[in-house]
């Protein structure tokens, strides 16, 4: 950050970019919360055409939750090792966190197209728009945070390793990934359970 | 004199932009100050030109039964109008106060995020083009059974189903022709840079402010600008989703709104308005910031009930997200909401009195000192309570249903964020005006502007309120001569014009003071915050060194004691404290690392029009030079320290 | 000023967390299946889990519970904001359809 040596860099105490990120995951509760809320409303209409429950397959999308929700514990120790200046085990972790999320969007790509191939288009009805949009919508969250992850990876080949200061770094992307899980606990429930 | 060096090596692909001067000096600059004078001149031009679709409107309006324009290019022209005066002039013009104030008002060399600072203000400028694009690229077209397309001239190019964007109306099939995906795409990349900055804002205030500059000693015009960062943060995001169903709903076929495919257009009545209404004190907040620091300077006493003000702001701002369905009392909502959200737009109103009587407190008993700065923030206050008032008449809910859609609204409305927000703005430019260029205003010109743009402003303003009451509607091309309203609405087209003069007085007072106004003297209006402390124009280290900040107002307590009755006494050594500030405020002791300026955040930004016609045009090639205009962007970013070769002497040693 | 950090969980105990998190999974997904059986508390039950799991994400992995109280209260006055604005929404359009 700018300033001199006179500067205090952070009155609340909080790293400025930690900071930044929890302001942004802040609003992106009101992003989800729009798309969420829309579904809602529409769930408890009639609507012609197929519907979701016709087309679900549960035990496979817990499967792929379950998946994500482990691709969390995988980035939290990610992190302790890297608090532990473990720089192998920072990558190793990384590395998984990084395959965990891509086995998550195979499976959405697969539970996609299986629904496509039932009929159940982006515009069969209100009820199918809402729920491409709103899963598509955390998609490309988790596709997002899947690049950001390789890009630690990339940056931890190099000498200097990764650290907690740098810019681009891991505690942030940390929060970024923990936050799009627990979209999904929600979205898990919503979506599909209930 | 300058101390600020250059950086030496090449870290990066390119070699990094380093000019401090001409147009590649303002295209990569990260600085907040030349950031905050483009918002303004840029904001300023988009004001130029909603103005002008506004005389349009009026010359339409000034006899019954006119065919200046037809009714798709009215309809067009009070689109734009309202879109441009909400989203590219106003809440820029803020922006414009907040990036260049803000930092000084706080102490701080920079905000926190000065790339990403850099960033929203290119989006901002690239959104704002994608939309005025639509009358090169954009079309009307013709409902079934509507307007005959041949009616349509290139005015009529331009989205026309309000900036409010009402469903099924701007949906494709009563709206065909690209224009309104203009609109809706245009908003989207607007939105995205609002919501960058909020974010910058919010964690410039919470984690940049100098020694002692605790959060009750913040100046208010920055307490206003951190609420507003949190209507920004909260309420965006609402109607981001809401634009991503309207664009989906026209382009991929979806339903989403419209009843034909089991959707809802009410829905998007409360999206938008979830958004609107907080968007409403987006615009307002701004400018009661700038009166709460302009009154008590001009008054030489301290503000009245700072901790009262700085709740007041906060209790808006919550309340603000509370109210929004006074806006759809005439829509399909049921009777309990109608007397909740009556109720809601009652009690906000509490806070919003809680100011005023503040400010008339702070300049009761006060020595009066009428500048134009203050002449503006006095017009503010008076004008705000008109538009308050007639505000509070809609929570009444059978008369608000009399009232929808009336020009009684567009009073209403006018007095808020004309009377209110523009009035306070102007007051701002003309109270920062010695800071920014370091030379006077033309005191007369200012004057004369003022008293001009006041009854300008009524005669267009005030005849609309009885206008509606008659029953004039809004966003009609027409009415009938037999209607008996042509009388008061030539007079409301003649104030148009009044304000338009009002306008040409400023900006030639603007450029010629500018270039030959007297030097400003060092603290010309014997101001009390942190912000005048240092020299004007704002050297581009801001504070030569951090400043220690001991109390509210401390530049005021640290020029004026108090004597046994409590009344301010200019210390002695007043004088010299101004001079001592001056010389050190030009030489800084060390040298100061500031952030370089970098070429990525216009880069990126340069993508978003390009994914916006690929879109529109359901054209991969343009999807993939936005593509590549934005992963080249952020790569560069991502791999651009934010400062290179900027060492200080001590950490070299 | 980052003293007042309480001290982050150790590995073992972030595999513990996860294997919890596992458990209510699996509830949930077993509640889907018996829904004959549980009724109408299927629907709160599901909700109550999910708000569970969300809680311990965010606590424990996300190191809310030791973060500045700032960050905490901005992140839970998002929360709030959202559940009372959609709860609001979501109501009336519910309402909406049964009054008119």
């Amino acid at each position: 950050m700018s300033g001199g040596h006179d500067y205090p860099h952070e009155s609340t105490g909080v790293e400025t970019r930690k900071l930044g990120m929890w302001v942004f995951l802040s609003t992106e509760i009101l992003f989800f919360g729009t798309l969420i809320t829309t579904f809602m409303i529409f769930k408890g209409r009639d609507f012609p055409g197929i519907k979701l429950t016709d087309v679900y397959d549960i035990p496979f999308t817990s499967v792929s939750s379950f998946v994500l929700l482990m691709s969390s514990l995988t980035m939290v120790l990610a992190h302790n090792a890297l608090e532990n200046a473990d720089q192998e085990k920072t990558r190793v972790w990384l590395l998984a966190t990084a395959m965990l999320g891509s086995v998550f969007l195979a499976g959405q790509i697969y539970e996609f197209t299986e629904f496509y191939h039932k009929g159940f288009e982006l515009s069969t009805n209100i009820f199918s728009s809402t729920f491409y949009v709103l899963t598509g919508f955390h998609g490309l969250h988790v596709f997002i945070g899947v690049v950001f992850l390789i890009g630690l990876w990339i940056i931890g080949q190099r000498q200097k390793g990764l650290s907690l200061d740098s810019g681009f770094n891991l505690e942030f992307i940390a929060l970024y990934w923990h936050f799009v899980d627990i979209v999904w606990i929600v979205l898990f429930t919503v979506v599909y359970l209930i | 004199m300058t101390k600020i060096i250059e950086p030496d090596k090449q870290t990066n692909i390119f070699r990094r932009p380093s000019s401090e001067y001409g147009i590649w000096s303002w295209l990569t600059t990260v600085d907040h100050k030349k950031i905050g004078i483009m918002y303004g001149y840029a904001a300023f031009f988009f004001l130029l030109i909603g103005g002008l679709e506004a005389l349009v409107l009026r010359i339409q309006l000034a006899q019954p039964d006119n065919n200046f324009l037809s009714a798709a290019e009215y309809n067009a022209m009070f689109t734009m109008h309202g879109t441009t005066m909400v989203f590219l002039a106003i809440m820029p013009i803020s922006a414009a106060f907040f990036n260049y104030l803000l930092p000084l008002q706080i102490g701080a060399r920079d905000v926190a995020f000065p790339r990403l600072n850099a960033l929203s203000f290119w989006i901002w400028v690239f959104g704002g083009l994608f939309l005025y694009s639509t009358f090169v690229f954009g079309t009307a077209g013709a409902p079934e059974g509507g307007y005959l397309a041949e009616e349509v001239g290139w005015l009529g190019n331009a989205p026309n189903g309000g900036w409010f964007g009402y469903q099924p109306n701007a949906g494709f099939k009563y709206s065909p022709g690209t224009a309104m995906d203009y609109w809706a795409i245009g908003l989207q990349i607007l939105g995205i840079s609002s919501l960058v900055s909020a974010f910058n804002f919010i964690v410039t205030i919470l984690n940049m402010r100098t020694q002692g500059m605790r959060l009750m000693r913040m100046p208010v015009f920055t307490w206003m600008t951190f609420a507003v960062a949190f209507l920004l943060a909260f309420s965006l995001p609402i109607i981001a989703i809401a634009l991503f169903y309207v664009t989906f709903d026209r382009q991929f076929g979806t339903t989403f709104f419209l009843t034909e495919g089991g959707g809802d257009p009410v829905l998007w009545q409360h999206l938008f308005w979830l958004f609107g209404h907080p968007e409403v004190y987006i615009l307002i907040l701004p400018a009661f910031g700038i009166v709460s620091e302009i009154l008590p300077t001009f008054s030489r006493k301290p503000l009245f009930g700072y901790p009262a003000i700085v709740f007041a702001g906060f209790g808006i701002a919550f309340i603000g997200f509370g109210v929004w369905a006074h806006h759809m009392f005439a829509s399909a909502i049921s009777p309990v909401a109608q007397a909740g959200f009556g109720i809601s737009t009652m009690i906000i109103a509490v806070p919003t009195g809680v100011k005023i009587f503040n400010w008339l407190g702070t300049i009761w008993g006060g020595k009066l000192n009428l500048k134009t700065p203050m002449l503006f923030a006095l017009g503010f206050i008076g004008m705000f309570v008109i538009g308050g008032l007639s505000g509070v008449t809609h929570s009444v809910v059978p008369a608000d249903t009399q009232q929808t859609d009336t020009y009684y609204i567009v009073a209403h409305f006018h007095y808020v964020l004309f009377g209110g927000a523009m009035f306070g703005i102007f007051a701002g430019l003309y109270y920062w005006f010695p800071k920014v260029w370091g030379k006077m205003y033309n005191e007369t010109l200012g004057q004369i502007h003022f008293w001009t743009m006041l009854i300008g402003f009524n005669l267009t303003f005030g005849p609309m309120h009885w206008l509606g009451l008659q029953g004039q509607v809004r966003r009609t091309w027409v009415y009938a001569e037999e209607t008996n309203l042509g009388f008061w609405n030539l007079i409301v087209s003649i104030g148009a014009f009044i304000i338009a003069l009002s306008i040409l007085i400023f900006m030639a007072n603007w450029m010629y003071s500018k270039r030959k106004g007297e030097k400003a003297p060092f603290d010309p209006w014997d101001a009390r915050t942190i912000e005048w402390t240092i020299p004007s124009p704002t050297p581009v280290w801001n504070f030569s060194k951090a400043p220690h900040v001991k109390a509210l107002d401390d530049f005021w307590h640290a020029k004026y004691d108090e004597d046994e009755e409590g009344r301010a006494v200019r210390r002695d050594t007043a004088d010299d404290l101004l001079l001592q500030l001056e010389e050190e405020g030009l030489n800084p002791e060390e040298e100061i690392e500031l952030p370089n300026p970098s070429y990525y955040p216009f880069i990126l930004s340069s993508g978003l029009p390009f994914l916006g016609y690929a879109v529109i045009y359901k054209s991969i090639p343009l999807a993939l030079i936005g593509v590549v205009l934005i992963l080249a962007g952020s790569f560069g970013w991502a791999t651009e320290p934010l400062e290179e070769g900027f060492r200080s002497r001590k950490e070299e040693e | 000023m980052s003293d007042n950090h309480k001290e982050h969980p150790t590995p073992k105990k972030y595999v513990q967390i996860a294997i919890f998190l596992g458990i209510l999974t699996a509830i949930e997904v077993a509640l889907y299946y018996t829904e004959d059986f549980v009724g109408v508390f299927t629907d709160p039950l599901l909700i109550f889990l999910a708000i569970g799991k969300y809680v311990v994400v965010v606590g424990w992995f996300m190191h809310l519970r030791f973060e500045n109280k700032m960050v905490n209260r901005f992140f839970a006055g998002g929360m709030i904001l959202a559940l009372i604005l959609f709860a609001i929404v979501m109501i009336e359009r519910a309402a909406g359809n049964f009054f008119n």
